[in-house]
């Protein structure tokens, strides 16, 4: 997220009040697009206090979430309910994983202001002709009435979503990506919430005492570099087009890997361009929602990868040439 | 590699070894890249292809996928939420072998790899020639695991990510974690006088 917030805790204060006030007079009339906005302000200024559950494949966890924002600092604690206690800390830009169990931490750096729900773009994401965006119905999620917003695609290239809103904030209380037949491939959804609500700084802290845990810190996995690439697909699906070029090393690898970043504004898709090796994988693969497809193309492996339908990323990367 | 420690290897993962000689293993990965690699070779394999998130022995699991971690003294920490300025503090690098299995875990990956383009592939070279008495499947490719890690990184900082993301990262961090903790506890065990000490 390149976008930073840095208001005055004076101006997100009035920023949610008015979201607050206004919200319930709107919610009859605010079009789709202008939901899309009031969600993405509200991301970033609400503070929140809850339970979310988690859905994907017939599985489901449990997330304690507690979420503040102090002059556009985020400060996040986050508790697995299940297994072994797994805690995020976040205070800014540094996160804090703390597993009890284990008695440890690992520190790492969220250079983005996304948090625990990544946002969605807003009504000037460059969504083009791809995708129709409009409010559905009212429903309720969690106590609250909310405003089930609907992006559908126009074609089987992209998955579609459905985000339900909180009329009052535009906070979206559930979630869910949605696969060509309709299903919901994975949902995230609060079971209970409290928003903008007096949330105590204790709230935030650590669980456990840490002074005796063993502390580890992580480095970035990858160099890169933004280069000029001669690679593009002579059929790239509708509306996509590349928005970042750069080479990159893999763990453990001293070759750079040219990677080509693509977006229709929402779905994205990684294309990578290394040198072909005996042994590399070809054909489709499946991470959840996200589908990958592996070609050779002269002395070149090529994988596309992206939260797509398995159909785009085989496309594109059969579809990738030097020019 | 030879044969008897591929066979020692098979019976690990599948919770089979005894205590003494897991124990030994264990201390083996520490210091030996190859065998790291070659476990969580075995841990990616079995786990996506029987759709688990652990395999029999759960609770070594982690000690198997030791990933590429730099054990020199590093970095000492941003100072917030209270890190204590007396403890040790290790650095994770590439992560490259954990960081994919843990993507596997994540998930709860049904992978649909096929090789050559063929699912039904059988395993070629080594792996599947190690032990006939453990159905060794087909294996994960671990530069295809760094794509979607790498997808995941980039498409982010281009802010148009999938709305789930931040999930995903909560399971790579936990599942890193373990996995640098218990490859910190077998360097300890050897080189315990290399440890940073944060200031």
């Amino acid at each position: 997220m390149s976008i930073r917030w840095r208001k005055s805790s004076t101006q997100l204060i009035t920023l949610v009040g008015l979201l607050l006030t206004v919200g319930s007079v709107l919610a009859g009339s605010v079009e789709p697009r202008e939901w899309l906005n009031r969600m993405a302000a509200a991301v970033q200024s609400t503070s929140y206090e809850g339970t979310v559950i988690r859905i994907r494949g017939g599985e489901a966890e449990a997330l304690k979430v507690v979420h503040k924002v102090v002059d556009g600092v985020i400060r996040e604690k986050v508790v697995a309910q299940d297994g072994n206690g797994l805690e995020i800390i976040r205070n800014g830009n540094e996160v804090h994983c703390i597993l009890p169990d284990r008695k440890s931490v690992l520190v790492e750096q969220w250079d983005d202001q996304s948090t625990l729900f990544s946002t969605l773009p807003s009504s000037d994401i460059r969504f083009g002709n791809e995708y129709d965006v409009s409010i559905v119905r009212e429903d309720r999620v969690a106590g609250r009435q909310t405003n089930l917003l609907a992006i559908r695609p126009h074609d089987g290239y992209r998955y579609g979503y459905r985000i339900w809103l909180d009329t009052e904030t535009g906070f979206p209380l559930q979630t869910q990506l949605i696969g060509g037949d309709g299903s919901a491939i994975e949902q995230v959804k609060f079971a209970e919430i409290r928003l903008n609500e007096e949330i105590l700084a204790s709230s935030l802290a650590p669980s456990y005492s840490t002074e005796n845990f063993r502390w580890f810190n992580q480095k970035g996995r990858h160099v890169t570099r933004s280069v000029d690439s001669d690679w593009a697909s002579n059929d790239l699906p509708r509306g996509f087009r590349a928005i970042s070029t750069h080479e990159e090393k893999m763990p453990g690898s001293e070759r750079f890997v040219t990677h080509i970043l693509y977006s229709d504004g929402l779905a994205n898709v990684s294309v990578f361009i290394a040198q072909n090796d005996d042994g590399n994988s070809q054909g489709p693969s499946s991470v959840g929602g996200s589908n990958s497809f592996s070609a050779v193309m002269d002395e070149y492996h090529v994988t596309a990868v992206g939260e797509v339908p398995a159909m785009t990323v085989e496309q594109i990367a059969t579809t990738m040439r030097p020019r | 590699m030879n044969d008897a420690i591929r066979m020692q290897i098979s019976a690990f993962v599948d919770g089979e070894l005894p205590d003494n000689e897991a124990d030994l293993l264990l201390r083996r990965m520490g210091q030996d890249a190859e065998l790291r690699h070659r476990v969580a070779e075995y841990l990616a394999i079995g786990r996506t292809l029987r759709g688990e998130t652990s395999v029999p022995g759960v609770d070594r699991i982690h000690e198997r996928v030791a990933a590429a971690i730099d054990d020199k003294p590093l970095d000492v920490p941003n100072e917030t939420g209270g890190t204590p300025s007396t403890t040790a503090v290790r650095p994770l690098i590439g992560l490259a072998v954990a960081a994919t299995v843990a993507l596997v875990a994540i998930f709860g990956l049904q992978q649909t790899l096929s090789v050559n383009g063929t699912d039904s592939q059988p395993l070629e070279g080594a792996v599947a020639e190690i032990d006939d008495g453990y159905t060794v499947p087909k294996p994960m490719d671990d530069q295809l695991r760094q794509y979607y890690l790498s997808h995941g990184e980039t498409a982010t900082e281009n802010g148009a990510n999938g709305i789930n993301s931040r999930f995903v990262v909560l399971r790579l961090n936990e599942e890193q974690l373990e996995e640098s903790v218990v490859e910190d506890d077998s360097v300890s065990t050897d080189d315990a006088d290399d440890l940073a000490t944060q200031p």
